[in-house]
């Protein structure tokens, strides 16, 4: 299973997962920002909603 | 009649991504070196194949806007990628054939600008093991 997904479609399909060929220097992609590790937890905190009074 | 294909619209692939609408020109080389093989009494000089030393170079515009040509090369100089020119858009074939140096350095990534003119930037991959895929 892949362990990138696509976040550029100028290496393929924005949101499915990506394979590397061989040769191809994925930190290098990574740096360009065009694929995303898969599993990596967003930033965003999530909170409880609250209760309205 | 004339049978070859002016080679206007290739595909070109940089590290998978996909650069061809900032791309104006690519300069495929596959070229051997030649070592004299010549001995005594030989007549003529004579050569056997020796090492491949490939290079293409791409004239791309410069954009430093978000999975453009500088994000795309800026983390590749002095490492190894791959690189691809498929003649021409469509299904790879035996008449659009895709070349791809597998392996190929990147030295240095120049930055120019002209008054008046939009930035360029001439980039040359280096060596790599030379394809070519008409599947």
């Amino acid at each position: 299973m892949s362990n990138y997904i696509i976040a550029s479609d100028r290496i393929g399909v924005v949101g499915q997962p990506f394979t590397a060929d061989e040769g191809i220097n994925v930190e290098a992609l990574l740096a360009g920002g065009f694929i995303t590790q898969s599993g990596v937890k967003s930033d965003k905190t999530k909170t409880e909603p609250q209760e309205e009074k | 009649m004339a049978t070859s294909t002016l080679l206007s619209n290739p595909v070109v692939t940089v590290n998978a991504v996909d650069l061809t609408d900032q791309c104006k020109s690519a300069e495929l080389h596959v070229a051997v070196g030649e070592l004299e093989s010549t001995a005594f009494g030989s007549t003529s000089r004579v050569y056997v194949s020796g090492l491949y030393e490939n290079s293409l170079k791409l004239t791309l515009y410069m954009s430093y806007a978000a999975a453009e040509t500088y994000a795309t090369l800026n983390a590749l100089v002095g490492t190894q990628t791959n690189v691809t020119v498929t003649a021409n858009t469509g299904t790879v074939s035996a008449t659009n054939p895709k070349f791809t140096l597998t392996g190929a350095f990147l030295k240095e990534l120049p930055h120019m600008w002209t008054l008046g003119e939009l930035s360029v930037v001439d980039v040359e991959f280096h060596g790599g093991v030379y394809s070519a895929a008409t599947t």
